[in-house]
């Protein structure tokens, strides 16, 4: 039995394809519906020639990623959970009256996915990929009808770019389903980090706390927010997902984001930021325990013409829900006697995307790495 | 003690007290024992490994003993008895890998070491401890191990999977943390000299505080498809004390397209 996890998303319009095995598309908006199946991981994948895995909801095209289990079995009924919200709901920021970790922060812990869409899209988030030529990852009905930009402000919804930045977030949506250039395939397909925010609307991730920290848990890359006021990184360090420092106001986790490299799109349709954006993130927690809402104001001034607001709500998946493949891929833990007890498989991508490592990292680059 | 004996304690009972300090000490720290009370420990009373840690042996370079060579300083290995014990046609794979370990070795690729290779690469982890697991995240290839110590047992056969870094169930015997690992797939490698294992590899490690800043490491490796017999390795591992010590991201296996995607500015195209 082969463990495999594809979380590689992306080289829309580039067969993903190896040795004649397909991945099969599967509409953005849907539950898949498919058994799982999974390749072998053996010698193929290390040669690169595994195709992708886990056929997990995803764009047109495109294995999703995933921790898929790798036994290939009935495809378990659509979960009744919240899937697509149309509605942003509001929390506000104030005070927390839920319990608390013996070191005094909110106890947020657990298993969490957003409520409104993948990363198809950044403004138009259950809109589907503009341009799409399978319309698979098109929700039907009017704008009105789908749930708000991820742009809260400014209010039009639209990322404030400079011009020179939108043409080059038009570019880039333009060949999605073109690359004919290595840049335009996602790096986020290519299994590097999703970044900060777009780490936020895909699949599910756990949240751990420990004494001076929160770690989020995706499956594509880790951030460890540190709460003791250490100064940030020297400037000259860039990474994916950036350096975190954060504290506790109240309901609400307030994380400043720096050190970010820029190199990441915040979604399919191209938007992003440079090495110099800083980040405010607000994670507002509601004292239901069940949800919360994700802000984080954005400024670059090398790429925007003011700063804007982001926000992408999540809700709490627990063992009371079914897992699906996508918000919550927890299997429950062997464990005697009749307590369910949540499992987490292992997070890997880059060692299973062999279905778009054959494209997108040819074997001889990928052997030249270090 | 010296304080107490000099506001004027009966001598008598400061003996007492210091063998009845010693006596607990020895109960509660039947392993490596010198760690005693000392040691951080969580509200459960179990040791607490949380920081970060990070072996100074050669054993990633090769873990049996070696000459210096143009890729690996000398090193007096980690394995007991010095000698890996190979089945015949598993040495000679070993050999094969050895020659071709230039361009073989998966850390090449920045694919995820495995266990127990992670913890003795040359790179900081940092360990996270709660009384129901213990997550484990490396800064090469940034990649998250989880033991759990929660009472559950590896899943069912029909349920088992091929897992990178296997799949960890821990327990405590005293202040040793034993974690039984499993679920392994055959693609990772245990050191640049070419050591490797098949997919019926079986690690049992045992986590041990020398004092409150050296971990003493140990595993035994077993797996019928290669070795004859079982073997231990062990090193020791250290916490890293540098004033804002942190973890720095080190998703390596993205340096294959970097050059693909320049820092994005108004000048460059």
């Amino acid at each position: 039995m082969a463990f495999a996890m594809a979380l590689s998303a992306g080289v829309v319009g580039v067969p993903s394809t190896a040795h004649g095995q397909t991945t099969a598309g599967q509409n953005a908006d849907v539950a898949p519906e498919a058994p799982r199946i999974s390749p072998a991981v053996g010698p193929a994948s290390a040669a690169g020639l595994a195709p992708a895995a886990g056929l997990a909801p995803a764009a047109g095209g495109i294995p999703a990623a995933g921790v898929t289990p790798a036994v290939a079995q009935a495809a378990p009924p659509r979960p009744p959970g919240i899937r697509w919200e149309h509605a942003v709901r509001q929390i506000s920021s104030g005070k927390w009256t839920g319990p608390r970790l013996p070191d005094g922060q909110p106890d947020i812990q657990g298993d969490w996915s957003n409520t409104i869409a993948n990363q198809n899209n950044w403004t138009d988030p259950q809109g589907g990929i503009p341009g799409d030529p399978t319309t698979r990852s098109h929700h039907p009905g009017a704008r009105g009808d789908r749930a708000p930009s991820r742009v809260s402000d400014p209010a039009d919804g639209q990322v404030p770019f400079q011009d020179w930045a939108r043409s080059r977030q038009q570019e880039f949506l333009a060949h999605l389903f073109n690359p004919i250039r290595p840049e335009y395939v996602e790096p986020f397909a290519r299994c590097a980090p999703g970044g900060v925010p777009k780490s936020f609307t895909w699949h599910g991730y756990e949240i751990r706390q420990f004494p001076g920290y929160v770690v989020f848990l995706f499956g594509s890359g880790t951030r460890i927010i540190h709460l003791d006021g250490k100064p940030h990184l020297p400037d000259k360090i860039k990474l994916w997902n950036g350096d975190s420092r954060g504290h506790w106001e109240g309901n609400t986790l307030v994380v400043n984001v720096s050190n970010n490299n820029g190199k990441a799109r915040f979604a399919r349709t191209g938007e992003f930021a440079s090495e110099h954006v800083e980040i405010e993130e607000r994670y507002i927690f509601d004292n239901d325990r069940k949800h919360y809402n994700y802000q984080a104001t954005i400024t670059d001034p090398t790429v925007y013409t003011r700063p804007w607001t982001a926000t992408i709500p999540a809700r709490r998946y627990t063992v009371d829900d079914a897992p699906d493949d996508w918000h919550y891929e927890v299997p429950l833990a062997n464990v005697p006697g009749k307590d369910r007890i949540p499992d987490h498989f292992e997070r890997t991508c880059v060692e299973n995307n062999g279905g778009f490592g054959r494209v997108a990292v040819p074997p001889a680059a990928a052997n030249s790495a270090k | 003690m010296l304080s107490s004996n000099s506001l004027g304690r009966p001598l008598g009972r400061l003996v007492t007290m210091l063998a009845g300090y010693l006596l607990i000490s020895a109960v509660a720290a039947p392993g490596a024992g010198a760690a005693g009370a000392k040691i951080p420990r969580l509200a459960n009373g179990k040791p607490d490994f949380s920081g970060i840690w990070q072996t100074t042996s050669a054993a990633d370079y090769d873990l049996e003993p070696h000459s210096t060579r143009q890729d690996a300083p000398p090193g007096a290995g980690v394995v007991t008895g010095n000698s890996i014990p190979y089945l015949p046609q598993a040495l000679e794979q070993k050999k094969r890998n050895f020659d071709a370990r230039q361009s073989a070795d998966p850390r090449l690729k920045c694919w995820t070491l495995g266990t127990p290779r992670g913890i003795y690469y040359p790179e900081p982890f940092q360990i996270f401890q709660r009384g129901q697991d213990v997550t484990l995240v490396f800064e090469f290839g940034h990649s998250v191990r989880t033991i759990n110590t929660n009472g559950t047992l590896h899943p069912t056969e029909e349920n088992a999977n091929e897992f990178w870094l296997g799949d960890s169930r821990g327990h405590w015997e005293g202040d040793t943390l034993v974690v039984d690992v499993t679920d392994f797939n055959d693609e990772t490698w245990l050191d640049r000299a070419g050591n490797f294992h098949s997919e019926a590899l079986h690690v049992v490690e045992k986590w041990t505080y020398l004092d409150s800043n050296t971990i003493d490491y140990q595993a035994r490796l077993e797996d019928p498809k290669v070795f004859s017999r079982p073997w231990d390795i062990e090193v020791l591992l250290y916490r890293h004390r540098e004033k804002n010590f942190q973890l720095i991201e080190n998703y390596c296996f993205t340096l294959d397209f970097d050059k693909y995607y320049p820092v994005p500015s108004a000048d460059n195209r």
